[in-house]
């Protein structure tokens, strides 16, 4: 067992829809350490998303241990995985995931705020990241205003600003062309480096592997070591 | 806060929108408030001013000023009863005034002729002029509104239809009864006035119409059992057993209740769309670590924030309308009423938001990763 990164070990998801016991997750194990960037790729439908649902402290695993910082969370309350999400993982959405009124800035104090007041320096790291992000003369602009690229650096920032020691992205490219999509993910990367995050990215888009460690496929609710 | 502040300064119209909404209620809440309170003065004032605790009637009388006959002569027993501080008596009636004016029309006006005994506790204090006396029984206070139709002091006031004469030697403020402004006058020319009719006053020596007692541990009961063929109540409630007075101020308490449950409605039902529309926004934030708490603090502060800003908009417009309405319509605005419902709308407000807090617990964070492939 590791004592830092993020760690999954023999996780099973069960469903049952109208009657049937579905499989989505089939006894996964996967362990990211720092610094480690990993993709997993699939058809729609092969349990992707509830793969990172479980990643993410956002769904409880039918069996198996989810292992963060070398801790069991897949046994935590509600209460205390919200905490969890706010404190450990930081999430990247698909695009259009911002909070519509509030701009660039307050989109990271907005996760600041979440866990109390919001310091000086908070605001000074915010404004710093967006910087580092490419994203110092937006900081006032509101998601409306931003490109699709715009939106995911911001959504990257917004992960970031917590210092969070997992990094999930959902599809981050979903709605962006290649050249953005390969600018976001390049970014994803060296953030992940650069600040020593464990990193899974889940993507059906095979032209950004590049830039991962390792590729994981996903089908029929197993995961399979693809490239190295 | 911090949510909702930016929501707000981000959709203005929207919230413009809700906020002159709930400020027209607000303001027709004020505005009932304004007038049954005017009503209610204009129908009571005399008996509210009243620095009395209880009142004794003629049993049977239904607490009714107009059906109560006593005789002056219970006084010394009355003032004898334990725990009464003090007694005064009073008798009212409804008659018609002719002023004649200096032009030489005449000027018909309808009072309420109060009599009561001069110097006694329920002589209100003059605002101009002197009080009344029991050496000139024809001098009479007036209440001021008498003073905006054209009355003097000095005037000579003559009983319609009779040859009685009352003059003015001083204005009271505030003074109405029935809903007419009332004219003090001593008992002696009081009962010149209500018994002018040989017999009409059913053979009682010193007729009064009421009692009026200060004391406030005073047993009701008590005293109907030491003076026969009284009935003795509280204050408030001869208050409400004016004729008129229950029916009217139902009327208004009606009205406002419906506003306030439709003021409920609208606001809950409003922020309950607005919520649901917002589901995937709120999936969102609680995927990155946002708890119910948060949440349900940004929607609550949210209703507070647009409530406040619509009733201190309401309580506004309602002090201008105050200043503008024409005199003719009893409108009287009491603050503390104001404060009072100002304090029930801001809590019915923020009971309409639980509608929203409780949608907001039921909401899952997976839904913030559904798929837009």
């Amino acid at each position: 067992m590791m004592q830092s990164g993020l760690e999954l070990k023999g996780i099973s998801k069960q469903y049952s829809e109208g009657g049937n016991q579905v499989t989505a997750l089939d006894d996964v194990t996967l362990s990211v350490a720092p610094g480690e960037f990993v993709a997993v790729v699939g058809p729609s439908g092969s349990g992707k998303s509830t793969f990172l649902s479980v990643a993410g402290a956002l769904l409880k695993p039918t069996d198996g241990q989810v292992y963060l910082n070398g801790h069991d969370i897949s046994a935590l309350p509600d209460k205390a995985l919200s905490r969890v999400r706010l404190q450990e993982i930081g999430f990247i959405m698909q695009s259009s995931n911002l909070v519509p009124y509030l701009n660039v800035l307050d989109q990271l104090l907005l996760v600041k705020k979440m866990s109390g007041k919001v310091s000086p320096e908070d605001k000074t790291f915010a404004v710093t990241l967006l910087e580092e992000l490419g994203l110092g003369s937006k900081t006032k602009r509101f998601p409306e205003e931003l490109s699709g690229g715009e939106k995911q650096r911001t959504a990257i920032a917004r992960a970031l600003v917590n210092d969070p020691n997992v990094i999930l992205a959902d599809e981050p490219t979903a709605s962006l062309d290649t050249k953005r999509a390969h600018e976001v993910v390049q970014l994803i990367a060296q953030e992940v480096k650069h600040r020593n995050k464990a990193a899974i990215m889940v993507t059906h888009d095979e032209r950004l592997l590049d830039y991962c460690d390792r590729v994981y496929r996903m089908e029929d609710g197993r995961l399979t070591l693809v490239s190295r | 806060m911090f949510l909702a502040v930016r929501e707000i300064m981000h959709s203005k119209t929207k919230f413009s929108m809700i906020i002159v909404i709930f400020v027209l209620l607000a303001w027709l809440v004020f505005i009932l408030s304004g007038l049954g309170n005017g009503l209610s003065t204009l129908a009571a004032a005399v008996f509210k001013n009243m620095d009395a605790d209880y009142v004794v009637f003629q049993e049977d009388a239904r607490s009714s000023m107009s059906k109560s006959v006593l005789t002056d002569d219970l006084m010394q027993d009355v003032k004898a009863s334990p725990d009464v501080k003090d007694a005064a008596a009073m008798g009212s009636s409804l008659a018609t005034v002719v002023k004649h004016a200096s032009g030489g029309k005449s000027n018909k006006v309808d009072v309420a002729i109060i009599g009561i005994d001069a110097g006694s506790f329920l002589e209100p204090a003059v605002i101009e002029g002197q009080k009344l006396s029991d050496q000139s029984s024809t001098k009479v206070i007036v209440n001021s509104t008498l003073r905006d139709e054209g009355f003097r002091i000095g005037d000579t006031l003559r009983l319609d239809g009779s040859k009685e004469k009352m003059t003015i030697s001083g204005f009271v403020e505030n003074q109405s009864y029935n809903h007419l402004p009332a004219v003090f006058t001593p008992m002696s020319e009081w009962r010149k006035v209500a018994f002018a009719a040989p017999g009409s006053d059913k053979g009682i020596k010193n007729p009064v119409n009421a009692v009026m007692l200060q004391g406030e541990n005073i047993d009701p009961a008590k005293i109907d059992k030491l003076l026969s063929g009284t009935e003795t109540v509280t204050k408030n409630k001869a208050v409400q057993s004016m004729p008129g007075y229950k029916e009217e101020s139902g009327t208004i308490s009606m009205m406002l209740a419906f506003l306030f449950v439709i003021s409920g409605f609208v606001l809950g039902v409003f922020f309950y769309v607005l919520t649901l529309q917002k589901t995937n926004q709120f999936g969102i934030m609680k995927a990155i670590g946002a708890d119910n708490r948060f949440l349900s603090r940004a929607i609550v502060s949210e209703v507070f924030l647009l409530t406040v800003i619509s009733i201190v908009t309401g309580v506004l417009l309602t002090y201008g309308t105050a200043a503008i309405l024409p005199s003719a319509i009893p409108f009287k605005l009491d603050p503390l009423l104001v404060v009072l419902y100002s304090v029930a709308l801001l809590i019915i407000a923020l009971l309409s938001s639980l509608i929203s807090v409780r949608r907001i617990t039921k909401i899952d964070p997976l839904q913030a990763l559904g798929r837009v492939e």
